[in-house]
C-alpha cells in the first residue's frame, strides 16, 4: 500500500502487502496458499469460488510483513469476479503447473490480464513472481522444464521464479519470501528515486520488532 | 329487451312460413296470387324490385307514410308540414318535384295496414262453471267491423289461461274512432268441448287436428252454444303509439261493478309490405336521414350515438310502424347503415355495441333470414377495421384517457358480441388482407387473434414511433444508454397505463390479458434493443483511472468511464424495474421470457460499478472531511460531522448493493468480499484525510511546542466511530443469506470456506483501520514527545531544585493529557496511553543511553526517574500502567539501577544473582548442606558438608573450603568473613563447623541482606584459590528461633557460578558503564573470577 511506500507507517507495525495469486484453474493456487498459511494439503480440494482470502505473516530480515493473500479462480467464467481484486496489489504470483504445458503457455495471458486490471502505471516495474507448482511429479509427467521457465521469465523481464510443490511442501515458504524480497528490492529502488519527507520527529531509530498488542495477533511459524 | 325472438318476429301467428314472410307487399306482389307461385320466382321478383328502387320512389313512399301516420304519438311533437319539409331537405328534393311526388302519394290508395294483436294471457277470471272453473277463450274484433270476429282457442278448466296467440286485423283509413274490442267467454257448447276433444284421438295427422280446433272455435262463435261472457275490454286505436305497446286490461261486464279479471295483450301496427322491401326502404331512409342530420348538425366524429331530431325520429318510426318491421329487423338495418356511414363519418361506438346486444340473440337462434345474416356480416366487416384501429391507436394523444377508455370498452363489447356469433368462415372473409395489411396471422384470423395482433401492432407502431423520435445519431455510449433508459421508461409508463386503465376491461369483456400481451411484446423488443449494445459496452468498459485511493486529486483520464458506468447502472435499474413488472404481470410465463436473464448482459459491468461506487464514496468522503467544522455533532457524542457523513456514504454503497440485487450467489459472494475490502479502503482513506485535515493544528510557532487540540481528538474519535460500524455494515450486506445459498447450491464445506474468507476480509479491514488510528495517535504523541523529552532531561539535570521551565513542561504534559482524556473516548484514550508508554520508553531509552555515554553520575538518573514518576503520575490513567507496559517497566528498572550508588548497585547484582541461582537444579558444581538460625541478633551458621563437588585437581578430587560473606559488604565491615578448614582430596568434604556471628540490631533488620557461601579449591601455594561455586541464602529465609542449631533442618544449596547470561543483567551492565569507578571495576574483576574463567 502506498502508505507503506512513503514510509509513514512506523516500523513496529507490520507492513501490509496485498498478494494476488493468478494462474489457470487446477495448477494448485489454492493448495499453495493453504500450504503456506496453514501448512495443510488437501488432495481433493474444491474449486475456488471467485476469490479466497487469507492473512499470513512472514519475517524477513527481522521485519514482519503481513501478506494479504487473494487466491483467485482461474476459470474464464470467474473473470469478472476476480479482476476487481487486482487493483492495489503489491505482488502478483503467476502460477502454472509443471505437468501442464498449457498452463505455462497461459502465463502471458495472466500477466496481461493483471496489468490491464490492476491499473498499474505503464513502464512501472511490478513485482511479478513466476511459480511452477507440482514439482513433485515424475519426470515422465513433467511438461515444462526449469530452463523453459527461466527463459520465459528472461523474455518478460521477470527476475523471480521458483518451482514449488504444495503437495510435499517444498519451496512454498521460499516462494512467498522471494516475492516479498522482490517487492522490497523494487521498493527500495523507488524510495531512492523519490526522497521521502518526514515531518515528525524521528524517535524510531531504536527499533522494536514486536507489534503492539492491538495489532493482528498471528502466530508465527 | 332480450325476449324469445319467435314471439318478437312473427306478427301474424305462430305458423308463419318463409313465403308468407316474403309476400307482404300488396301493391307489387299481391297476396291474391301467391298461391301457385314458386318461392324462387317470388325471390326473383323481390330482387328485381329492390334493384330498381329509386330515390324518388322511396321519397314518394315516405310522403305517403307521412300522410298516413299512425299511432297515438303522431303530430303531438311534429306537424305534418314540418315532416314534409324535413323529408324534402333530407332527400334534397327540389320543390316542384316534391309537389309532384306528393300528389302521387296522395293519389295512392290508403295503405293496407294491419293491427297485430297478441292475446297473451288472462288472470283472475270469474268462474262460470259449477266446478268453480271456466273454459275461457277470447273473441276479438274492430268496432267498425263487428261481424269479422277472431277467436282464440279454448283453455279448459282454468281461471288463468295462457294463449299467446297472434292475430292480424286489417284496419281502414279512419282509425280515429276505431276501437279494438276483446271479449273473454266461458265456453259451454251443446256438444261439450270434452266430447269434441274426445275426438282428438280419432283425428289423423296435423291437418285434421287443425280442422278440429277450428271446429271447436266455430262452435264457440256461431252461437250454437250457451257461451257466457266473462268480461270485455275496449282499446281505442288512438291510444296505441306507433311503436306499439303491451298492456294489462281489466275486463268489464254490463251491470257488473266487480272486475271480471284482467287480460294481457300486445298491440302493434304493421303493414302487409314485403319485408325485404320494407327493410331496404328503411335502410335507405335511415341513411338519408342520418346523413342529413350529420350534415346539418355538424356533429363531431365519434359523437353521434343514435339520437335524431324529432322530425327524423318520426319519419323513421312511422316507416317502421307502417312497414311492420320487427325490432330485430330494425336493429339489423340500423347496424348495417351505421356501419357503412361509420366508415366515412365515425359514429359513437356505443351505438354498435347496443345494437349488437339486440342482435346477438336473434342471430344465434337462427331467427334471421340468410339475406339479413349476410347483411349483418357485411356490416360487421365494415365496422371491425375501425374497432381494431382504435385498439391499435390506443395511445393516441388527441383523445383524453377517459374518452379513450370509453371507446375501448365499446370496442371490446362489440368484439365480444361478434366473437360470440362465431363469424362464418366459408362465405365471408371478415379479415381480408387489403383491410388488414398489418395482421401477421395468415391462417387463423379470428376476432381474438386479430385483436392480439392489433394490440401487438399498436405497441409496435408506437414503439417504432418513439424509437424514431429518440433516434439521435448518438455516437457516445452514454448517449446510447440514456436513450435506452428513456425508451424503457416510456414503455414502462405505457404498461402502467395499460394496467391502470385498460387491462381490467380487456379481461372482463373479452377475457384478453392486455397488459400481459403488451409485456410479452415489449420484453422481446427491449431485449433486442438493449442486449447487444449492453454486452458490447460492458465488454469495452475502460477501468477507472485514478492512481491510488489515497490521492483522488491526482485522478487521471477522462471522466467518461464514470458517466458510462453510471448510465449503465441506470439502465440496469430500469431493466430491473421492467423485469419486476413482468414477474407481477406474468408470473407463470416469466421464466420463458428472454428478459429474465437481463442480468447476464451486465455481468462485465458489475466490477466497474463497484469501482465507481468506491470512487464516488471516496470523493464524497473527501468533501465531507473538507466541510467538517470539527465540532461535536451534539453534546452527547464525541465525533463530528464527517464521521456521520462517512457512514451515510457507506450506507449509499449498501443501497447500491441492494439495488443491484444480483441474483447469482457465487458472484454475490465475491462482490461482497470486494465491497468489504473497498469499504476498508474508504476507512483508511477517511483516516488519512482526517489526519491531514487536523495536521498543523496545535503546532505553535514560537517555542515549537505542539498542543493537543480538540480537533485532533475529534479526528481520532471520528475514525474510530467509522471503524466501529465496519462490522455491522458488512453484516448488513446480506452475506449470511448468500453463504447459506452457497451451502445449498454447492456444499457446506465450500460455504464454510466462503464464510471464512469473508470473515478474514472483515477482520483484516478492521485491523487495518485500527492500525490507522494508532498511526494517528502516534503522530499526536510523537508531536508531544520533544516536550516530554525536554521535561525529563531538565528534571534530571536540575534534581530537586525548583524550576520554572520544569513546571511549565509539567503543565504542558498535564494539559495535553487532560485534553486527550476529556476529548477522546475511553478506548482511544487507553490506546493513547499505550502509545505514550511506548514513546516514553523509546525516549527514556535514548536519554539513558546518551547520558550513560556521557558518564552522568547516578544522581542524574535518580532525578530522571523521579521526574518520570512525577510525569506518569499525572497521566489520567484509568488502569494500572504496570499491567500494560512491560517495556516501560524494564526501562524504568534500568533507570533505577543507574540511579543507584555503586555499593547499592553491587548489592543489586548479588540480589539478582541470588534470584538466578535459586533456579539451579542438579548442579554440576555440587552442593553444600548447612543449618542456620537467628536468635535475637545472633546468627548461627553450621556448615555441615559438601557433595559432588566438581573436581578441580588433576587427580580428580578437590581440596575444598567454604568462606562465608555477609552482604551488602559495606554494612558488615565489622564482621570478619568466617572460613572453614580445608578438606583435602575429597569431593565430599565433611566440614561440620559452626560459626556464631554477633550482629547489630540494624544489621539484623536489613531488608535484603544475604549470606554468600563461596566454595573454593585451595591452591597448594595458597595464592590462587580456584573457585568451585557459590550459593546465596537471604536473611529472610532464616528462621528466628531459640532452638538449638542441632535440631534445625538441613538446607541443601546448589552451587552455582555467574555465567555469561548473568553478565547481561541490567545491574551488571549499569556497573560496567561506571568505568571510572574503582569499586565497580574491582567488583566486576572479581565477578569474572567467580565465573571461573
Ligand atoms: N502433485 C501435485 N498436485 C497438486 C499440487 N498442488 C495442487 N495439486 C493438485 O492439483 C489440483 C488442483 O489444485 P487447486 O489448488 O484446487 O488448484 P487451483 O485451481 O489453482 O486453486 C488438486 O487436485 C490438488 O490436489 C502439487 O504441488 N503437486
Ligand atoms: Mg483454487
Amino acid at each position: 500500500m502506498s502508505a507503506v511506500r512513503h514510509n509513514t507507517r512506523s516500523p513496529n507495525k507490520n507492513t501490509l502487502l496485498k498478494v494476488v495469486i493468478l494462474g489457470d484453474g487446477g495448477v494448485g493456487k489454492s493448495c499453495l496458499m493453504n500450504r503456506f498459511v496453514s501448512n495443510q494439503f488437501d488432495e481433493h480440494s474444491f474449486h475456488t469460488i471467485g476469490v479466497e482470502f487469507l492473512n499470513k505473516d512472514v519475517e524477513i530480515d527481522s521485519e514482519t510483513y503481513t501478506l494479504q493473500i487473494w487466491d483467485t479462480a482461474g476459470q474464464e467464467r470467474f473473470k469478472t469476479l476476480r479482476t476487481p481484486f487486482y487493483r492495489g496489489s503489491d505482488i502478483c504470483m503467476l502460477t502454472y503447473a509443471v505437468d501442464d504445458k498449457i498452463s505455462f503457455k497461459n502465463l502471458q495471458l495472466w500477466k496481461n490480464e493483471f496489468l490491464y486490471y490492476a491499473d498499474i502505471k505503464e513502464n512501472a516495474q511490478f513485482p511479478f513472481i513466476v511459480i511452477g507448482n507440482k514439482s513433485d511429479v515424475t519426470s515422465e509427467e513433467r511438461e515444462v522444464t526449469q530452463l523453459e521457465m527461466e527463459m520465459w521469465c528472461n523474455e518478460n523481464s521477470i527476475t523471480s521464479c521458483i518451482e514449488t510443490s504444495a503437495k510435499n511442501a517444498s519451496n512454498v515458504h521460499e516462494a512467498f519470501k522471494m516475492a516479498v524480497q522482490h517487492w522490497l528490492r523494487l521498493e527500495n529502488r523507488a524510495d531512492r528515486n523519490e526522497p521521502h519527507i518526514d515531518d515528525t520527529v524521528d524517535l524510531t531509530k531504536k527499533s522494536t520488532a514486536n507489534r503492539t498488542s492491538c495489532c493482528i495477533a498471528t502466530g508465527d511459524e | 329487451m332480450i325476449r324469445p325472438c319467435v314471439s318478437e318476429c312473427n306478427l301474424t301467428n305462430g305458423h308463419v312460413t318463409p313465403i308468407q314472410a316474403v309476400l307482404r307487399r300488396k301493391k307489387s306482389l299481391s297476396k291474391l296470387n301467391f298461391r301457385g307461385i314458386k318461392k324462387e320466382e317470388l325471390q326473383r321478383r323481390t330482387s328485381m324490385y329492390l334493384a330498381s328502387m329509386t330515390i324518388d320512389e322511396l321519397y314518394c313512399e315516405i310522403l305517403f307514410e307521412i300522410l298516413h301516420n299512425v299511432g297515438c304519438d303522431i303530430s303531438y311533437e311534429v306537424g305534418q308540414t314540418a315532416l314534409f319539409s324535413y323529408a324534402q331537405d333530407a332527400f334534397k328534393i327540389p320543390n316542384d318535384k316534391h309537389r309532384y311526388l306528393l300528389e302521387l302519394a296522395e293519389k295512392k290508395e290508403a295503405p293496407d295496414r294491419m293491427i297485430n294483436v297478441e292475446v297473451i294471457e288472462a288472470k283472475d277470471l270469474r268462474p262460470k262453471d259449477s266446478n268453480g272453473m271456466s273454459d275461457p277463450f277470447v273473441t276479438l274484433y274492430l268496432s267498425s267491423n263487428m261481424s269479422h270476429r277472431y277467436n282464440t282457442s279454448v283453455k279448459t278448466m282454468t281461471l288463468n289461461p295462457v294463449w299467446e296467440e297472434h292475430f292480424a286485423l286489417p284496419i281502414t283509413e279512419n282509425t280515429a274512432d276505431e276501437n279494438l274490442c276483446l271479449e273473454v267467454w266461458d265456453f259451454d257448447p251443446a256438444e261439450s268441448v270434452k266430447e269434441k276433444l274426445g275426438k282428438i284421438f280419432d283425428v289423423k295427422g296435423v291437418k285434421g287436428m287443425r280442422k278440429l280446433v277450428k271446429e271447436i272455435a266455430v262452435t264457440a262463435t256461431t252461437g250454437q252454444h250457451e257461451n257466457e261472457l266473462i268480461g270485455r275490454a275496449k282499446i281505442p286505436l288512438s291510444t296505441i303509439p306507433a311503436s306499439g305497446m303491451t298492456m294489462w286490461y281489466s275486463l268489464d261486464k254490463k251491470n257488473k261493478i266487480n272486475r271480471q279479471g284482467v287480460l294481457k295483450v300486445r298491440v302493434t301496427f304493421s303493414s302487409e309490405k314485403n319485408n325485404q322491401v320494407a327493410e331496404q326502404e328503411y335502410r335507405h331512409l335511415l341513411r338519408i336521414v342520418l346523413l342529413h342530420e350529420l350534415e346539418t348538425s355538424k356533429v363531431a366524429a365519434n359523437w353521434w350515438c343514435g339520437t335524431f331530431t324529432p322530425q327524423g325520429e318520426q319519419l323513421l318510426t312511422q316507416h317502421i310502424a307502417q312497414s311492420g318491421l320487427t325490432p330485430a329487423e330494425v336493429a339489423l338495418c340500423q347496424y348495417y347503415v351505421y356501419s357503412s356511414i361509420h366508415q366515412s363519418h365515425a359514429l359513437n361506438l356505443t351505438l354498435f355495441s347496443n345494437l349488437l346486444e339486440k342482435l346477438v340473440k336473434p342471430l344465434q337462434v337462427g331467427g334471421v333470414s340468410d339475406e339479413d345474416t349476410k347483411l349483418f356480416w357485411d356490416a360487421t366487416k365494415k365496422l371491425l377495421p375501425s374497432c381494431f384501429s382504435i385498439i391499435r391507436k390506443i395511445r393516441r394523444k388527441s383523445v383524453t384517457e377517459k374518452a379513450m377508455v370509453k371507446q375501448v370498452v365499446e370496442v371490446l363489447k362489440i368484439l365480444n358480441h361478434i366473437h360470440s356469433l362465431e363469424p362464418p368462415r366459408s362465405n365471408i372473409d371478415l379479415f381480408p388482407d387489403t383491410m388488414y395489411p398489418w395482421v401477421t396471422y395468415q391462417d387463423d384470423r379470428t376476432v381474438p387473434t386479430v385483436l392480439n395482433d392489433a394490440v401487438a401492432q399498436g405497441a409496435n407502431d408506437w414503439l417504432n414511433h418513439i424509437l424514431e423520435n429518440n433516434n439521435k445519431p448518438e455516437e457516445s455510449n452514454v448517449g446510447k444508454l440514456q436513450n435506452m433508459i428513456q425508451i424503457i421508461q416510456l414503455v414502462r409508463s405505457d404498461l402502467q397505463k395499460a394496467i391502470e386503465f385498460y387491462d381490467k376491461f380487456f379481461q372482463e369483456i373479452v377475457n384478453f390479458q392486455f397488459a400481459k400481451a403488451l409485456y410479452v411484446f415489449y420484453q422481446a423488443r427491449i431485449c433486442i434493443l438493449c442486449e447487444p449494445d449492453v454486452i458490447e459496452i460492458c465488454k469495452n468498459l475502460r477501468s477507472l483511472q485514478y492512481s491510488s485511493y489515497n490521492d483522488l486529486t491526482k485522478q487521471e483520464g477522462s471522466p467518461d468511464p464514470l458517466a458510462e458506468g453510471t448510465s449503465l447502472f441506470e439502465l440496469y435499474l430500469a431493466l430491473q424495474r421492467f423485469a419486476t413488472l413482468g414477474i407481477g404481470l406474468c408470473p407463470a410465463d416469466y421464466d420463458t421470457f428472454h428478459i429474465k436473464n437481463f442480468h447476464q448482459w451486465f455481468h462485465g459491468g458489475v466490477a466497474q460499478w463497484l469501482d465507481i461506487a468506491v470512487y464516488k464514496a471516496l470523493q464524497r468522503i473527501e468533501k465531507a472531511v473538507e466541510l467538517d467544522q470539527l465540532v461535536h455533532v451534539d453534546s452527547n457524542v464525541k465525533y463530528s460531522s464527517s464521521a456521520v457523513d462517512t457512514l451515510t456514504i457507506f450506507y449509499q454503497v449498501k443501497v447500491f448493493w441492494e439495488q443491484l440485487n444480483w441474483p447469482d450467489v457465487e458472484s454475490c459472494y465475491t462482490f461482497i468480499a470486494k465491497i468489504i475490502d473497498d469499504i476498508c479502503r474508504c476507512c483508511v482513506f477517511y483516516a488519512d484525510k482526517m489526519s491531514a485535515r487536523v495536521e498543523g493544528m496545535g503546532d505553535t510557532q514560537d517555542d515549537k511546542k505542539f498542543e493537543v487540540t480538540a480537533e485532533w481528538c475529534l479526528a481520532i474519535n471520528n475514525i474510530d466511530y467509522v471503524r466501529e460500524t465496519l462490522e455491522p455494515f458488512t453484516r448488513d450486506l446480506g452475506m449470511d443469506g448468500v453463504i447459506h445459498k452457497i451451502g445449498e447450491m454447492k456444499s457446506p464445506v465450500e460455504a464454510q470456506r466462503c464464510q471464512h474468507t469473508l470473515d478474514n476480509v472483515i477482520a483484516n479491514a478492521i485491523d487495518t483501520v485500527r492500525n490507522k488510528i494508532i498511526e494517528l495517535l502516534e503522530t499526536v504523541v510523537n508531536k508531544m514527545a520533544p516536550a516530554m523529552k525536554r521535561l525529563l532531561i531538565e528534571g534530571a539535570e536540575l534534581g530537586d531544585q525548583d524550576s520554572n521551565s520544569c513546571d511549565r513542561l509539567m503543565m504542558y504534559v498535564d494539559n495535553n493529557l487532560g485534553t486527550l482524556h476529556r476529548e477522546l473516548n475511553e478506548e482511544n484514550f487507553s490506546r493513547t496511553l499505550e502509545v505514550v508508554w511506548e514513546m516514553l520508553n523509546g525516549t527514556l531509552g535514548e536519554i539513558i543511553q546518551s547520558n550513560i555515554e556521557k558518564r552522568r553520575p547516578p544522581a542524574f538518573f535518580a532525578n530522571l526517574r523521579k521526574t518520570l514518576k512525577l510525569m506518569t503520575g499525572s497521566f489520567k490513567n484509568p488502569q494500572n500502567c504496570d499491567n500494560d507496559c512491560d517495556e516501560l517497566r524494564r526501562t524504568e528498572q534500568i533507570l533505577r539501577l543507574n540511579g543507584l550508588e555503586t555499593a547499592e548497585l553491587i548489592h543489586e547484582v548479588h540480589l539478582e544473582l541470588a534470584k538466578e541461582f535459586e533456579k539451579v537444579k542438579d548442579s554440576q558444581l555440587g552442593e553444600i548442606s548447612i543449618k542456620t538460625k537467628f536468635e535475637e541478633n545472633t546468627l548461627t551458621i553450621e556448615v555441615m558438608n559438601a557433595r559432588n563437588l566438581l573436581p578441580m585437581d588433576s587427580n580428580g578430587t578437590c581440596d575444598a573450603f567454604v568462606r562465608i560473606h555477609l552482604l551488602p559488604e559495606a554494612k558488615f565491615t565489622n564482621i570478619e568473613k568466617p572460613k572453614t578448614k580445608t578438606h583435602n582430596r575429597t569431593q565430599f568434604p565433611l566440614f561440620d563447623e559452626t560459626f556464631v556471628l554477633k550482629l547489630t540490631p540494624e544489621q539484623r533488620e536489613l531488608e535484603d541482606a544475604l549470606i554468600l557461601f563461596s566454595v573454593k579449591d585451595k591452591d597448594l601455594l595458597g595464592y590462587n584459590n580456584q573457585y568451585i561455586g557459590e550459593a546465596y541464602l537471604p536473611f529472610k529465609d532464616i528462621e528466628d528461633t531459640s532452638q538449638s542449631i542441632g535440631v534445625m533442618p538441613q538446607i541443601h544449596l546448589q552451587l552455582a557460578r555467574p555465567t555469561d547470561k548473568s553478565m547481561c543483567l541490567d545491574s551488571i551492565k549499569a556497573l560496567e558503564y561506571r568505568q571510572g569507578d574503582k569499586q565497580a571495576k574491582e567488583f566486576l574483576r572479581k565477578l569474572k573470577q567467580r565465573m571461573g574463567t
